[in-house]
Formats: C-alpha cells, structure tokens, sequence
C-alpha cells in the first residue's frame, strides 16, 4: 500500500512541472494576428511593431480618424517612438482606412 | 501540424476576436463582449486564453473560470505595457533596491525576503481599470476587453511597510515610487513605475512572491509583485526591482495620464466634450459577473438550474448578490459562500431554479456591497474616454428548451 503511495505521489510530482522558477529562458510565442495588408502598411510595420503586436492595433476596435491621430500623437509625445510627420499621416491614412469608423471625430 | 498552419489557425481565431461589429445603440452603455474565442497558443505557464496581444503579452481569462474563489495561476489574465520584459532573471543576483529618502539602502535577494521578514498572506482581487472596456459605446481607447481582465488570488509575501522600517524612512518623506523592470524600446519612453503616499501603506500592501501556494508565474509578475488589495491593477506593480522613498511625487505617464477618470461626481464625460481635469483610478467599485451558465446556454425545461458567479468591491465587502429573471423587476437573494477569504476575494454565489417558460430568458445578477453601493444597469453607466471601471449588473441570455 505504502509503495503504491509513494509511486503515485511520485508521478504526480513528476508531471506537475515547476514552471514558476524562471531557471530557462523564458519564450513568449509569436501571434501572427490578422493585419491588414494596403497602403501605408509597410511605414505601419516600421514605425509601430518596434514596441507592440498588431493585435494592439486591431484589438483597439474600429475608431475615428480623430482617435488613430491621437494614439499616434500619445506615441510621439508621451511614448517618444522617432515618427516623422510624413510617417505619422500616412499611419493615420492606413489605419482610418483598415479599422476605422468611418468618422472624422 | 505544420508550424505554418498552426500559425494561419491561430490568426484567423485572433481576427474573430478582433472586430466584432455591432449594431448597439450610439452612447448607451451594454454588456462587454464575452464571447470571444481562446486562441490556441498557450503562453508560457498559461493554458490557452482570449488574446489580445503577444508584445506585450495580454491575455484575458475566460468568463467560465468565474465560478471559481480563487483563479488558477494558469488561466490569471495577464497586461504588460512594455515590449522588453526580462526572460530570464538569475536568482542569485536578483535584488529589490530600496533607495531614496531612507537611512539606510538596502538590496533584498528573495532569499532574504522569505527568511528575513514577517510572512504574510492576502487573499484579493486583481482587475484591470479597463476589464470590460468593450461595453462602452461610443468605443473607448484601449484594448477592448470583456470582463475576463481580472482574477484572485491568495498572494503571500511581506509587507512593504516592514521593509520601509528595516530602511528606516527619513523625516520629510511622502512618496514611494514603486518600479518594474520592463523596459520599454526607446529609452527616452517613460517607465512604467507606481507612485504611493506613505499614508496609503496599510498591513494589507505586500510585496509578493508566491500566488496561489506557487511561485508568481512569470508572465503575473515573477519573481516579486506589488499587491495593493482593493485597488486597480495598475497599481500592482510586476517584477519588482526598484523602490524609491521621496519628498516629492514625480508626475507620470501612466498614473497622471493612461489610466485616469473625469475628475468629477459621475466620473464620466462625452466624446464631444471630454472633461478637462482627471485623477487616477483607485479603488475599485462593486462588481459581479456571472460564470455558469455562459451565453446562448440551453436549459431544460423544468429542470434544477443554476446560476454561479463572482462578486467583489474595493473592500467594503460583499453583502448580497441578487439575481432576476425577470428584466430587473423582482429580485432574489443569492447563496453567499462564507467569505473566509476576506473582504478583498471574490465572494462566490449560486442560485437555485427551475425554468418554467420556454424560450429566451434573461438572467441578471446584481451585486451589493457592506456600504450599500450597487451596481448600475449597464445602460445607466455613463461614458469615459479611457473606458474604465466598468460595473454594470452582468446580464446573460440563456435559452430553455
């Protein structure tokens, strides 16, 4: 009986794997989430994907031109991402265009 | 299957969770989206969850996990907010540094941290300032969750008031600025760090490094977290490294501009007219959601149904959970578990009944909490620009067959 135990407390200790100790290096997956393609995307891919996935963009749900203006301002002045003005309307034009609302404000 | 395929699944699972369109009402607030899928990508420690993000992580917890008092470590919802997250910590090296306005600096190594200090242990709800953003009409900034942003846990650690006395604060000392080692892309981008009067440290504010019996999963934070029971979770500082003790309060990003309300009574505002002056969010209102049965459920006919779910606030505690099945005209007290847990854990319900009209029913829960605060009618909550605290009575629709 006490073999029996010890063998199944054994098992269930083997497959419990003790993965809160970060002794590995840790990896977080790639998402290839759903973008979508048009003009403008290559200047989105440079300038944005440095600090965040495309699921932030397309998880933000659809917005006005007013909005997708704004966020990329907030990156500029508070996030300090190096966007040119040229950059910053043509990310603005593609993201209206893919997830926007259809309104101006 | 091919790496490529499991790829081409996953995004198209991602894209359903993406842009759900919907024909609501302009400015009147409704349930958050909680249908979305679980993707199939497991993240490190993490069983598959709705995912709205990969860098940085941010995964959501499924509304069925909220039967449950406690919310196992792997199914925690999880929100970072920088692109460099440290992947691997060396132990040995690891410290806490406690610097600034103390007469002595100390640098803690976990070790020290378990052995050297009071251990204390918290049972408390974690929830983002933005869980159930989707809600909001017109669509608010932000991720737009459902009501998964949020878990409890029973966090163990030490209080970060005992740590301060063992650095022994100086005369003049107000603010603690409290910092994780994310680290963003450009190094000008500010950090994302936690201001804290030293009046706000009550023996409830540890810093933790064990949830739930086990280590602090990496992507909740490992190897230390701040817990700030009651209060939202970007004040829950993840992986630790750096805390300051000051006279003055530095004005930051994310306290004094991200996750901010309208500074005055509603808390609320409108898109044409956003309210000039906000404070940060803090305590948390009084909330419940239901976790069975889910949405588009079908019930017997004359069977025992029942209803389960979760309910919280910002500390107060739960008083009762009420249910109605009828729109909202008559309500009925739920089963309250013991509330062992404390005041700041999920309070689980559970309501008996039998379905005795065929068709569509509306089920409706309702929380109230020891000070008499209640839940509003989802289309009662007024709109704010980031979209946060959300509270509104969780309503579901089920069908009896």
């Amino acid at each position: 009986m006490t073999i029996i135990k010890k063998i199944i407390l054994t098992t269930l200790l083997a497959a419990t794997p003790m993965m809160a100790q970060v002794k590995e290096k840790i990896e977080v997956p790639y998402v290839a989430f759903p973008v979508k393609m048009g003009k403008g995307f290559e200047t989105v891919q440079a300038n944005c994907l440095m600090c965040h996935s495309f699921g932030y963009i397309i998880n933000q749900g659809r917005q006005s031109r007013a909005f997708w203006k704004g966020k990329i301002q907030k990156m500029i002045v508070h996030f300090k991402a190096p966007i040119t003005d040229k950059d910053a309307k043509i990310i603005e034009n593609y993201l209206f265009t893919h997830y926007g609302n259809g309104k101006e404000k | 299957m091919e790496r490529r395929d499991f790829f081409k699944k996953a995004a198209v699972t991602a894209g359903a969770a993406a842009l759900g369109t919907s024909a609501l009402e302009a400015g009147v607030t409704h349930q958050p989206n909680n249908n979305r899928k679980i993707m199939d990508i497991a993240f490190p420690e993490k069983r598959p969850l709705i995912t709205y993000s990969d860098r940085p992580p941010l995964l959501e917890t499924p509304q069925n996990v909220f039967t449950c008092a406690l919310t196992p470590n792997d199914q925690f919802f999880v929100r970072w907010h920088m692109p460099d997250i440290p992947t691997y910590i060396d132990m040995d090296k690891f410290t806490i540094s406690v610097n600034g306005m103390v007469k002595k600096e100390l640098k803690i190594s976990l070790k020290e941290l378990k052995e050297d200090y009071e251990q204390v242990e918290v049972t408390a709800v974690l929830q983002c300032g933005g869980n159930s953003r989707s809600a909001f009409t017109p669509t608010a900034g932000g991720i737009q969750w459902g009501s998964g942003a949020m878990g409890c846990a029973q966090w163990k650690g030490v209080r970060l008031r005992d740590i301060l006395d063992r650095a022994g604060v100086k005369k003049g000392a107000e603010w603690l600025a409290v910092q994780g080692s994310e680290k963003a892309a450009y190094y000008e981008t500010p950090n994302f760090i936690r201001e804290l009067h030293l009046d706000e440290l009550d023996d409830h504010v540890i810093i933790a490094y064990q949830m739930n019996g086990e280590d602090l999963p990496y992507l909740n934070g490992f190897p230390v977290r701040l817990v700030v029971p009651g209060v939202y979770s970007d004040s829950w500082i993840k992986m630790i490294d750096n805390i300051t003790v000051s006279d003055k309060y530095q004005n930051l990003f994310f306290m004094d501009h991200a996750y901010v309300v309208p500074d005055n009574e509603c808390e609320c505002e409108t898109p044409e007219k956003l309210f000039p002056k906000t404070k940060p969010i803090y305590r948390m209102n009084v909330k419940s959601v239901i976790g069975y049965p889910l949405n588009g459920a079908k019930l017997t006919l004359k069977s025992q149904a029942v209803i389960r779910g979760v309910a919280f606030d910002g500390g107060a505690g739960i008083k009762d959970v009420l249910i109605s099945l009828d729109g909202g005209k008559t309500w009925d007290k739920s089963l309250l578990d013991s509330g062992k847990l404390g005041r700041y854990a999920y309070r689980t319900f559970r309501y008996s009944f039998r379905p005795d009209k065929l068709g569509k029913l509306e089920i409706m829960a309702k929380a109230i909490n020891k000070l008499g605060e209640e839940q509003p009618l989802s289309k009662d909550i007024k709109w704010n620009h980031g979209g946060y605290k959300y509270n509104g009575i969780d309503v579901i629709t089920v069908e009896v067959v």
